[in-house]
């Protein structure tokens, strides 16, 4: 057994081409590019060295504290959701539909294929207030409430963009979830109802327990893509008003390649991967744990 | 700035309470049923309704599309856009181009994400436990800041203006990803099987190969997916890397409806839009159908 | 190229059902092989094909990974020093530019035949949200093609690209060629105004702007062309009254709300307002600089802009003043193409331009209009060969008529012959353009690139109110004292 899996020569084998890839396109390029957050400048220009100023300059920059936060509201929200609605709609396979869910998976999962750019027209569209309301703003009339501006504020823009990305993305979770819950053998579950778990108690205490690794995954894949939100937010609000909903990694955007300041952009980039990694790290850890009490 | 949470709003949110409670098969045979019904009907309007909308707006003109009520369906259903969409978006071209990029990618990706996963996860040696976090690293870093970089690196190498720059890219942008993912899969897998397998004398490749592979068939699968939507719906990378009309993907395609101040050809647009969704759509429900019988094989459901 | 594309792919084996199966066993999930393989886990069935099949093909996938760095495709040929040619007169321009590519390839295909023989004409387009990157990846390689759509602030005196050398002097190219009288003046003085004396881009393009207005609902309402601000707002207040929106403009194309507070500025301080902030004799937080921004906020506190101006985009805007919806709304001379266009336009001979009107006790003269010479697009020295010479000295002698011609659109070239049969507007435009003496930049043509954004980013926040004026210009001066 050791001296199969301990095999000096498969590991390099297998590794291999998975590590010349991840040194090539990955790792090379991310130091050349920390390197970079030592100096101000651009590709044209060239670049001075100015150590550390970048980094103070990030400390004390409203736009970039603006964006920080934005970010993290923006991750947690929508991570919750992704989850929470895709864990929703895995149990709704499973247990309610059985068989007959194919279809409706299909359907709701088939939103994930449109390109960004033409579900935030769509949703620009569906939100809209002039020159004539859109279909929200009708449905809200009829219902009695005022018809609101969307895209006039940041904090209505916010609530386009989550509605936007969670619509996208629910059908895509709840298979990546659904494919865990499909493990669980009927047996547990079985088990689990002669001891008169049903409901609530059912979900809470076998099935979530059973497919937490799918469901860590899950967040973590979630999250990571949640913090570096850039095609939606580009393509619906461009960031706006003002700069509203700009997150971390659009103003990075806008910094090294409209503002052409690489290292200041460069900067950016590493406080983003810095608070990728955080959260990362803090659920792998959770999860590591968990597992191996399983 | 005040942060005030938001909640997503309702009408997209089907509600949970009554999900879990259908299980409760008592309670589903009689109550459960309508509201099942009534939550997965409220369920497919909200998804299916806006994939209509774009099929309808494909068929008006502009003036209809700015003066007109959106749900309006067109009066007439102009075809031409259907034809400016395929001659100005290069639809057919385009979307070879995507292929071309997306299934070698996809195929790499696949096969040395689980094989590295596999060597990281199963496979004893040392310092497994500090490559896979680097490699889990890998997972944060935003796409933006490696384009410079590699864009050297491509110039460099006279691959410019070709389409390995966004093959090569997709591949390691993918990997972390897809051996974090892999590597959690193969946790999964009991290690009795690789025990069993070693008694019964079976080389480490065929150990990968035959035992470790079908037990995380599904997890490859979702992997799969995952990587395909990505690298098919990317823009920022197939924006940078090249600047040739002809090596455009359809992605990049869609942006030639606009001009130069700011103007859309809606009609034309929502008609490449709606070619290549739903030809997706069609490709999909054919792999769907392949693929969910594979992932229901193993199961014994319902 | 293609070529090896095809080959890599017949390579690969992709394409075709059988691989996709093949894929679909290498990748293991489908197919009931699998399955059974995985219920006889214990006992090897396995033939020896089975095997050798994926390690083939993993062998296949290594080896395509790893040679195809090594043996890449043609290098570029960067770094080359001293002029020469390249393969092609390489162009490259945004996406949204339809007009510069169709007429240069009418030029190729007719009036530069001989020039587009001895060197073919190579378009390539990249979307705007992208070309400034592209361009400074290009540059930071010296690869930039022949001609190319540079940022203003690059190609700027002591812009980054001048600095390196990778900006051709057009004044002296052209009069090298003996051709520099074939940019017209009015061209000539927006180009120098821009660039702080030097010609750094081909006026490919050459549009004014001013306040366009719905002549009919003007009559209805007894309006008279208004030719002060105080007239302009007592003409938005009848028609305000009236029930009819007074103004439109876009939100999500903003540069269409940020033009208003430039063209306010040169008509209160004078030609020089913006000039005289980058060369830093005033700043934007001085009260005659904040006070054009209070100006247009007070239009949108009065509510004569469109209702939910942010969520309107460009053809909203331009649909709702070519529909009679709105009574004015400022735009450049590119409008023509629409109000031309039958389908597009349905208020027919009713569009009128006016420019915008002088603002009381202000130094700026009425007849100054805001002009623009279309997206800047630079030439590159380093391949400005013959053959480049002699297609450049071409476009210079016939893109003003042949532009004209094909597309109604204005250059900044002369026009070698008299176009005919101009629509009446767009003739009224030439004329205006042909007499004008001076003219004027806009609001954001001398900033930065960060100041560019946020000019339009943030004006949407002015015009509703969410920022005060003192802010909006304390935002930009911020980013004009951050320059690097």
């Amino acid at each position: 057994m050791e001296s199969v899996l301990g095999n000096k020569k498969a590991v390099a084998v297998l590794l291999g081409p998975a590590l010349i890839f991840f040194v090539g396109v990955i790792a090379v390029p991310v130091v050349w590019s920390f390197v970079y957050s030592l100096y101000t400048g651009n590709v044209i220009r060239g670049f001075t060295f100015v150590g550390a100023a970048n980094l103070t300059r990030l400390w004390s920059d409203p736009e970039a504290h603006q964006a920080f936060w934005f970010t993290l509201k923006y991750a947690l929200v929508v991570t919750a959701g992704q989850i929470l609605l895709g864990y929703a709609l895995a149990l709704l396979y499973v247990f309610v539909l059985r068989r007959a869910s194919t279809l409706v998976r299909t359907m709701v999962f088939f939103p994930v294929v449109l390109p960004t750019v033409s579900v935030s027209l769509l949703f620009s569209r569906f939100f809209q207030y002039a020159p004539t309301d859109g279909p929200i703003n009708s449905i809200l009339k009829v219902l009695g409430a005022q018809h609101v501006d969307f895209f006039s504020a940041g904090g209505t823009s916010f609530i386009v963009l989550v509605v936007m990305d969670l619509w996208r993305t629910q059908g895509f979770y709840a298979v990546l979830l659904y494919a865990g819950l499909v493990e669980i053998p009927d047996s547990a579950i079985d088990a689990a109802r002669v001891d008169g778990a049903g409901g609530w108690r059912l979900v809470r205490h076998v099935v979530v327990p059973m497919s937490l690794p799918v469901l860590f995954s899950a967040v973590i894949f979630s999250f990571n893509a949640s913090l570096k939100v850039f095609d939606s937010v580009l393509a619906l609000t461009r960031g706006g008003p003002g700069s509203d909903t700009t997150p971390l990694n659009l103003f990075m955007y806008k910094t090294s390649f409209l503002s052409t300041d690489y290292g200041y952009g460069s900067t950016i980039a590493l406080l983003i991967t810095g608070v990728c990694l955080v959260v990362t790290l803090a659920i792998f850890r959770s999860s590591r744990r968990d597992l191996t009490k399983g | 700035m005040t942060v005030d949470t938001v909640s997503p709003p309702v009408h997209t949110d089907p509600p949970r309470a009554p999900v879990p409670r259908a299980t409760d098969r008592a309670i589903a045979m009689f109550a459960g049923k309508g509201l099942t019904r009534l939550l997965i009907a409220v369920l497919l309007v909200v998804v299916c309704y806006p994939m209509f909308w774009i099929l309808a707006t494909s068929f008006k003109n502009q003036n209809e599309f700015l003066d007109k009520p959106l749900w309006k369906l067109p009066a007439t259903l102009h075809g031409s856009n259907y034809v400016d969409a395929w001659t100005n978006g290069r639809l057919g071209h385009n979307a070879l181009n995507s292929l071309l990029v997306t299934v070698p990618s996809l195929a790499m990706i696949l096969v040395f994400g689980a094989a590295a996963g596999f060597a990281l996860e199963v496979m004893v040696w040392r310092g497994r436990s500090t490559t896979l976090l680097l490699i889990v690293g890998g997972i944060m870093v935003p796409a933006q800041i490696i384009l410079l970089p590699l864009f050297t690196i491509y110039f460099k190498l006279g691959l410019s203006n070709t389409l390995w720059p966004l093959i090569i890219t997709y591949v390691g942008h993918g990997l972390p990803l897809t051996v974090f993912l892999m590597a959690t899969y193969f946790r999964g897998v009991p290690r009795e099987m690789f025990e069993a397998a070693t008694i019964d004398g079976a080389g480490i490749y065929r150990m990968f190969w035959s035992v470790a592979v079908p037990m995380v068939r599904n997890g490859l699968f979702t992997v799969a997916l995952l990587m395909f939507f990505s690298i098919w719906n990317d823009l920022l990378i197939a924006l940078t890397f090249n600047v040739d009309k002809n090596l455009q993907t359809v992605q990049v395609g869609l942006l030639n409806f606009s001009d130069e101040y700011g103007s859309l050809q809606y009609g034309p647009l929502f008609a490449a839009i709606s070619i290549t969704v739903f030809s997706t759509l069609l490709v999909y429900v054919f792999i769907n159908r392949q693929v969910m019988r594979g992932l229901t094989a193993g199961s014994v459901k319902g | 190229m293609k070529s090896k594309a095809t080959r890599l792919a017949s390579l690969g084996g992709w394409g075709g059902r059988k691989s996709a199966t093949r894929l679909a066993s290498l990748g293991g999930w489908g197919g009931r092989k699998s399955a059974t393989r995985l219920a006889s886990v214990g006992g090897w069935g396995g033939r020896k094909a089975v095997l050798r099949r994926p390690v083939f093909w993993y062998a296949v996938l290594c080896s395509l990974a790893l040679t195809v760095s090594a043996c890449g495709g043609s290098g570029g040929s960067a770094g080359s020093s001293g002029v020469k040619d390249g393969k092609a007169l390489s162009v490259l321009v945004t996406t949204e530019n339809t007009s510069v590519p169709a007429e240069l390839k009418a030029l190729a295909n007719g009036k530069c035949k001989t020039e587009a023989t001895a060197l073919p004409l190579d378009i390539q387009q990249s979307p705007s949200a992208d070309i400034q990157q592209k361009i400074q990846l290009l540059a930071g390689q010296d690869a930039l093609p022949a001609l190319f759509a540079g940022g203003n602030s690059f190609i700027d005196k002591g812009g980054d690209l001048q600095k390196n050398g990778q900006v051709l002097d057009l004044d002296k190219a052209l009069t090298d060629l003996g051709v520099n009288d074939k940019i017209t003046p009015a061209a000539k003085s927006t180009l120098k105004q821009l660039y702080s004396g030097t010609t750094p881009s081909l006026p490919f393009q050459y549009n004014i702007e001013g306040i366009w207005y719905n002549k009919k609902i003007f009559a209805e309402q007894h309006i008279a062309v208004p030719k002060t601000w105080g007239e302009l707002l007592a003409a938005a207040d009848k028609l305000k009254a009236a029930g009819i929106t007074p103004f439109t403009a876009s939100g999500a194309t903003s540069w269409t709300i940020s033009r208003w507070v430039g063209a306010y500025l040169f008509r209160s301080l004078g030609t020089n307002a913006m000039l005289d902030v980058k060369e830093h004799k005033a700043k934007l937080t001085d009260p005659q600089y904040v006070a054009a921004a209070q100006a247009i906020q007070d239009l949108g506190n009065k509510k004569y802009f469109t209702d939910g101006i942010s969520g309107i985009d460009y053809d909203t805007a331009n649909n709702q003043f070519l529909t009679g919806k709105a009574a004015m709304m400022y735009m450049g001379s590119w409008l023509l193409a629409l109000v031309n266009d039958p389908g597009k336009n349905k208020i027919g001979d009713a569009v009128g331009l006016m420019p915008f009107p002088a603002v009381e006790g202000g130094k700026g003269d009425i007849n100054a209009y805001p002009a623009n010479t279309g997206a800047p697009t630079s030439v590159n020295p380093k391949l400005f060969g013959p053959k480049t010479q002699a297609w450049v000295k071409c476009i210079a002698t016939n893109y003003a008529s042949d532009s004209m011609e094909q597309s109604g659109t204005f250059s900044g070239f002369v026009m070698d012959h008299p176009v005919k049969n101009l629509p009446p507007l767009t003739a009224d435009v030439q004329q205006r353009i042909d007499k004008s003496t001076s003219t004027v930049l806009w609001f954001e043509a001398l900033f930065n690139n960060k100041a560019n954004q946020d000019a339009g980013g943030y004006v949407v926040k002015l015009l509703t109110g969410s920022m005060s004026a003192a802010d909006y210009m304390g935002l930009l001066q911020n980013d004009l004292d951050t320059a690097q």
